[in-house]
């Protein structure tokens, strides 16, 4: 396990898919903080440098696409995964900000880990 | 000398009376013939000369066929008529005779022939006849005039029978005795209210009792019950039916099916429903989609068999609680979608079936990033109503609320007792209603939506839902601050589920 590698950002409001992220990042290597709104994982993002992040679309707060955008601002080469239960895999928006390079990766409710893994994989840094 | 004075006087008063006899004849309306027994008129009225376009002339002295055309006298054989009454010194029975004198239209007669008898002598026969052209005509026109009103009442799609003033059962036309099944003759031997449903009679009865002392005329939706022992649903107009003293002689009920009617009501009740899924079927899906990735995640922490018997226990744990989740959410919407069959009426806990609807409302609002602020009494609050067209009207009314604030807002529920009716408000902090579209919301197909967001029928539908509740329902608003709308209904006091 490498210490030093950056953690990853996990921003769910529901508790239960924080915990399931958390659990599949720990087992590919890699340390975790998870966040409940967009408010949250800003206020983690002053103290942290996050190697990746699995934002959720519909946050409390703003939409996960917002907050995408807003860590973008900070850190215009971070990885961002979508992973939604409100998107599908052909959906417009999501091809869009796909292209755009605004998000790495979406990821449909309910997933395979092997599939978290491969990206976690592919794209942390 | 006294014959003499005797034979004056008698001479005197025959000629009065000769006077009197003549006088007498030309004034009645009829034409009257002396005929003697050699066929031989032997005098005629005016009346007569004048029908027939005569003068005494060229009347008196001829025979009967110098004086009628042949054609009648043949056809109606009445010289074989005069001739028997004068043999047998009886009176002919009246007969009906057409006549037409030379240049005039044709006449309907009515005839009679009696026989002149003088001093136990028939010396001859009086034939008398009556111009009835006219009273044929009219009876004519009011025979055909009946058989069109018959005919109207008869081919009409509507019920149309008549009771007497206490309901019993005068007439009853076809589109009746189709409906129910029971013929007009069956349907005489009974009241009206033995066709209404035990729950109706007691209306019905009021309506009868009133019938004469009301304006205009009484409505009521009754079903009918029919041979087959089934109920159609019919709107009833009960109206007094008048005598020519204008005095009420018995009831008048038009009623119409209404079964294609309520078919196609609860046709539109249910499309509307499955177009308010529809706008809500991206908070569901993220709804179910979220307990759905933690059951399958679990699982699959489960497949992998490394975890301590601590997170074993907990996924198994998180997979139980995402199912019941799951499923609530899925109670929910059959529960909704379900069709609406039952348009009976039952007591409804309003505050519970208002709590219900928003739940299925939760996940559309919570994407949206609105807020509900709910206020409920502590009291029961009940309703007599269809739980399932209630439950249609609320949700209509919070997805519009919702639907005005895309970016996100408050929406409030307030529910309260006020007197005798229950007050609901639904207020959004949305966009809000011009002023100028504020009057057209409740029209049907008016909406603001794009297409395929809506189809203008949710309001228009909530307004007859709530309206058939005996209740009303306004809508305030200011554009760019949002709207409220007030729902009130009757309150029900006493039963009721808690």
């Amino acid at each position: 396990m490498n210490e030093k590698q950056a953690p990853i950002l996990v921003v769910d409001d529901e508790p239960e898919m924080c915990w399931i992220l958390e659990n599949i990042i720990r087992r590919t290597g890699f340390t975790c903080m998870t966040a409940l709104n967009a408010g949250e994982a800003m206020a983690l993002t002053k103290s942290n440098k996050f190697g990746m992040a699995f934002l959720d679309a519909k946050l409390p707060d703003i939409d996960g696409l917002d907050l995408a955008r807003k860590l973008r601002k900070t850190n215009a080469h971070l990885p961002i995964v979508i992973v939604s239960g409100y998107f599908y895999q052909d959906d417009p928006t999501i091809e869009g900000v796909l292209q755009e390079g605004l998000i790495n990766a979406f990821v449909g409710k309910p997933f395979d880990h092997d599939e978290i893994v491969r990206i976690i994989t592919h794209n942390a840094r | 000398m006294e014959d003499k004075t005797l034979n004056a006087t008698g001479r005197d008063l025959s000629g009065r009376y000769e006077r009197l006899y003549t006088m007498l004849l030309d004034a009645i309306p009829s034409s009257v013939l002396l005929i003697d027994q050699n066929m031989c008129i032997v005098s005629a009225n005016r009346n007569f000369l004048e029908k027939g376009r005569r003068t005494l002339a060229n009347t008196i002295g001829y025979r009967l066929e110098e004086v009628f055309p042949t054609v009648i006298l043949d056809q109606m054989d009445i010289t074989k008529r005069i001739r028997q009454v004068i043999e047998k010194n009886q009176p002919a029975k009246g007969e009906r005779m057409t006549y037409r004198a030379p240049g005039v239209p044709i006449r309907i007669y009515y005839y009679s022939i009696l026989p002149f008898a003088w001093q136990g002598q028939v010396e001859g026969a009086v034939l008398l006849m009556d111009d009835v052209t006219e009273q044929v005509r009219l009876s004519e026109e009011v025979r055909q005039v009946e058989r069109h009103l018959a005919s109207i009442v008869e081919s009409a799609s509507d019920l149309v029978l008549s009771t007497d003033k206490k309901g019993r059962i005068l007439t009853w036309n076809a589109a009746a005795e189709r409906l129910s099944g029971y013929s007009a003759a069956e349907a005489q031997e009974h009241d009206f209210i033995d066709f209404c449903t035990n729950e109706d009679r007691k209306d019905i009865r009021e309506i009868f009792s009133r019938i004469d002392t009301r304006k205009h005329a009484q409505m009521k939706e009754c079903p009918l019950q029919t041979t087959k022992g089934t109920s159609v649903p019919v709107s009833w107009v009960f109206s007094p039916m008048k005598d020519s003293y204008n005095q009420t002689a018995g009831v008048v009920a038009v009623g119409r099916d209404l079964t294609e009617k309520r078919k196609l009501e609860t046709e539109l009740h249910q499309s509307q429903k499955y177009a308010a899924l529809g706008v809500m079927a991206g908070g569901i899906a993220h709804e179910i989609r979220n307990p759905l990735a933690i059951c399958s995640s679990s699982a699959q922490f489960l497949i992998e068999e490394d975890g301590t018997p601590e997170f074993r226990q907990e996924c198994a744990e998180k997979i139980h609680k995402g199912i019941q989740r799951t499923s609530a959410i899925i109670e929910n919407l059959l529960k909704y979608s379900h069709p609406t069959t039952t348009t009976r009426t039952t007591l409804v806990n309003l505050a519970s079936l208002i709590r219900e609807t928003l739940t299925l409302v939760t996940y559309h609002a919570n994407i949206l990033k609105i807020d509900m602020k709910t206020s409920f009494p502590r009291e029961p609050i009940t309703v007599q109503g269809v739980a399932t067209l209630l439950q249609q009207v609320f949700m209509n009314l919070f997805l519009n609320a919702i639907n005005a604030m895309p970016n996100g807002g408050c929406l409030g529920i307030d529910v309260k007792m006020d007197h005798q009716e229950v007050r609901v408000q639904v207020t959004d902090t949305g966009c809000g209603i011009s002023p100028r579209e504020i009057g057209k919301i409740f029209d049907p197909f008016y909406t603001t939506s794009i297409v395929g967001q809506g189809t203008g029928l949710g309001l228009s539908l909530s307004y007859s839902i709530v309206k058939q509740h005996q209740g009303t329902i306004e809508a305030e608003s200011v554009e760019g601050r949002g709207s409220v709308f007030t729902v009130k209904l009757p309150a029900r006091f006493g039963g009721g589920e808690p």
